[in-house]
């Protein structure tokens, strides 16, 4: 015991600084876990009653709970595709609807859950779900069996992201350089892992959650906005960033200038009155999400000069170099 | 002083005009990286070693390594208006390659298989039309060019019979500062040159993947052609970044199953065949290696940051990555063979 206690002690004694360990356990364990929690409400919910006015609080709280984990492009949710079937944006062709159409007026096997997690990434997941919740053109069919066959399939798709973390992911991360851990040879490979993480993460803000709608000056493309139909695209915007600086605070304190400059990104969001990205379709609407944009840029910039460097850490050597 | 040593190389080089590669311990493969912030060629063992380094004047990009004689050419970054010719054994630059005025070197080169001639890939400044710059390999002076038979050609590898394979990438650049000038209307092809620099066939993907710039080729010893692309277009659009080509039939494209379609974000950096007919994607954006069987199916996907440059190594392959590791891929499993302090380049260019 009192070997026990002195360990404790000598722990606390190290100095203190965010890291690796902060951000697996402060950010990426309880967004998981919190993800986890939403989809098995939302399925319990969706087999007690789907129609879509009941489920759509549970969606919503789902959705949130996706956007605070959507960045963490690593580990387990890149695998068997899990990310993209949680939720599969953008998609220029809709082939998500294309393929639900299918599954709507087909084979009902198809929606058993093993048969389910074999559809197309597209037609699964949240993106999905707001099809038929919110619907933007009638369904031809019931959509309340596909309803049931998303939700159960989101519940599973975030119970192994988040079992997948737990029993082996997270160990990798925080051994890393550790005798045996193939999967990160030093501890610099973890902290590089996650701030490549944050980096890529403004950066999609920045080209897809934003660039998408804003299309060109002559030909703006609002009504290409992420979960648009569900009113969630500005709100997306404003989690993602919020998730962001939850990481960056993780991982390295302190940052000033990347911390204040996420602050007005997020000030931004939080005050532009657009939450669809309709504005872009107006000069001075579109203004205001380009500064916005900025903002996104300007905190990945200060990310870049201000963290990479707090980590030793850079964006990969060959990544960023095309050939 | 004379040493026993010298004494020995002395007469080593008396009864053998021309050092081979033993000479510098027969190296596997050339790799260029960067350690802090000297830029370096290395000449690696098959289980990841150097057994030699040479300074580089810049970020080198893909030698090539002549069949018989210890010497690699480095090329500039493009777009590049030198390449410089190594000795291996005394780390000596032997020759400045400059290609005529109008001419830019384009990222590669290989040499013939009597090691006589140097095939480099150019394009005429100005429009991005496509040569392939022909120098003799004892002085390295410019002996003539062909075209390549499209814009902005990339990668180019010998075939058995003599005749070369390009990749025209489609691309026009600007000749100052490498932006992308026809992204919109950009045609990417496949072109055989026969050993006189005749084009005896030319294979270009569905109008759709127009903007799938096709880049770096492996090929197979039954001539089968796997080559490489980068996406210009939507990044939403899933498209396959592996393509085989049978010459005089049209090119074969082998897209990975739909859940790992993004997992190289449409980008492949460097394609290899190994002994046992298996190809190797790698992509240091999206931090994946894709193994693919001879036929084009996708076998499995790897997890590596910043992974790109790779070569056969037996029924496997040798990989490295940014971070300084370099790693077998054997019976699907990623083993780090070494690891140090050189960030390595996108390319790892095998002895032939």
């Amino acid at each position: 015991m009192v070997k026990h206690l002195a360990f404790v002690f000598a722990l606390l004694a190290a100095p203190v600084h965010a890291d690796v360990a902060d951000v697996v356990a402060d950010h990426i364990l309880p967004g998981y876990a919190a993800f986890a929690q939403a989809t098995a409400d939302l399925d319990r919910q969706a087999a007690a009653s789907c129609t879509a006015d009941t489920l759509r609080p549970a969606f919503q709280t789902a959705f949130d709970a996706w956007m605070a984990v959507q960045h963490l492009h690593l580990g387990p949710v890149e695998e068997a595709g899990r990310g993209l079937a949680i939720a599969f944006w953008p998609d220029p062709k809709g082939l998500g609807r294309k393929a639900q159409l299918g599954l709507m007026q087909g084979d009902p096997a198809k929606l058993t859950p093993e048969a389910f997690a074999d559809q197309s990434v597209a037609a699964r997941g949240l993106t999905g779900l707001e099809r038929l919740l919110y619907p933007t053109t009638p369904w031809p069919a019931d959509p309340c069996p596909l309803i049931r066959a998303t939700t159960a399939d989101l519940a599973r798709l975030a119970d192994e992201v988040q079992g997948g973390w737990t029993s082996g992911f997270a160990d990798q991360l925080l051994t890393a350089g550790a005798q045996g851990n193939t999967r990160y040879l030093s501890k610099a490979e973890a902290r590089q892992a996650l701030f490549t993480v944050l980096v890529t993460g403004l950066a999609q803000l920045h080209d897809q959650r934003l660039g998408r709608p804003m299309g060109t000056f002559d030909r703006p493309t609002p009504e290409r906005a992420e979960a648009r139909a569900s009113g969630r695209s500005l709100r997306n915007v404003l989690l993602s960033l919020q998730a962001l600086r939850a990481l960056a605070t993780s991982l390295t304190e302190p940052a000033p200038q990347t911390q204040a400059a996420l602050g007005h990104a997020i000030a931004l969001a939080q005050n532009l009155d657009d939450p669809v990205f309709a504005g872009i379709a107006t000069p001075t609407g579109r203004l205001k999400v380009e500064v916005l944009q900025q903002a996104v840029e300007q905190a990945r910039q200060a990310a870049l000069a201000e963290i990479g460097p707090a980590l030793g850490v850079g964006i990969g050597f060959n990544a960023l170099d095309g050939d | 002083m004379a040493t026993r040593r010298a004494f020995l190389s002395g007469l080593a080089a008396l009864a053998l005009p021309k050092p081979g590669w033993a000479a510098v311990g027969s190296p596997h493969c050339l790799a260029a990286g960067k350690t802090a912030e000297r830029y370096v060629l290395h000449g690696l063992s098959a289980d990841g070693h150097s057994l030699f380094a040479i300074d580089l004047p810049g970020r080198g990009h893909a030698a090539a390594a002549h069949p018989h004689r210890p010497l690699a050419v480095a090329f500039a970054r493009r777009p590049g208006t030198f390449a410089i010719v190594l000795d291996c054994m005394t780390g000596a630059e032997q020759y400045q390659l400059t290609p005529p005025a109008g001419r830019q070197f384009n990222g590669h080169g290989v040499f013939s298989a009597d090691g006589r001639v140097l095939y480099t890939s150019e394009v005429i400044a100005e429009t991005s039309q496509g040569r392939i710059g022909i120098w003799e390999a004892e002085d390295f002076q410019r002996v003539g060019e062909w075209s390549s038979g499209g814009i902005g050609p990339h990668d180019l590898k010998r075939q058995a019979d003599g005749g070369l394979i390009v990749a025209n990438g489609g691309i026009a650049t600007d000749p100052a500062d490498r932006s992308k000038l026809n992204i919109a209307t950009m045609r990417p092809n496949l072109t055989r040159l026969s050993p006189a620099g005749e084009i005896t066939a030319q294979a270009e993907l569905p109008p759709a993947l127009w903007q799938n710039s096709i880049r770096h080729l492996a090929l197979a010893p039954d001539g089968t052609v796997a080559f490489a692309m980068q996406w210009e277009g939507d990044p939403a659009e899933p498209v396959p970044l592996l393509g085989l080509w049978q010459i005089g039939t049209p090119p074969q494209l082998c897209p990975p199953p739909e859940a790992e379609a993004f997992r190289m974000q449409g980008y492949a950096g460097s394609v290899a065949i190994s002994g046992s007919g298996q190809i190797a994607l790698t992509s240091p954006r999206g931090g994946v290696v894709m193994i693919h069987a001879q036929n084009g199916a996708h076998l499995a996907t790897h997890a590596r940051a910043d992974v790109c440059g790779v070569t056969a190594l037996g029924s496997g392959f040798l990989l490295s990555d940014g971070s300084g590791a370099l790693w077998s891929l054997e019976d699907q499993q990623l083993s780090p063979l070494t690891v140090g302090d050189t960030h390595w380049d996108n390319h790892i260019v095998p002895l032939a």
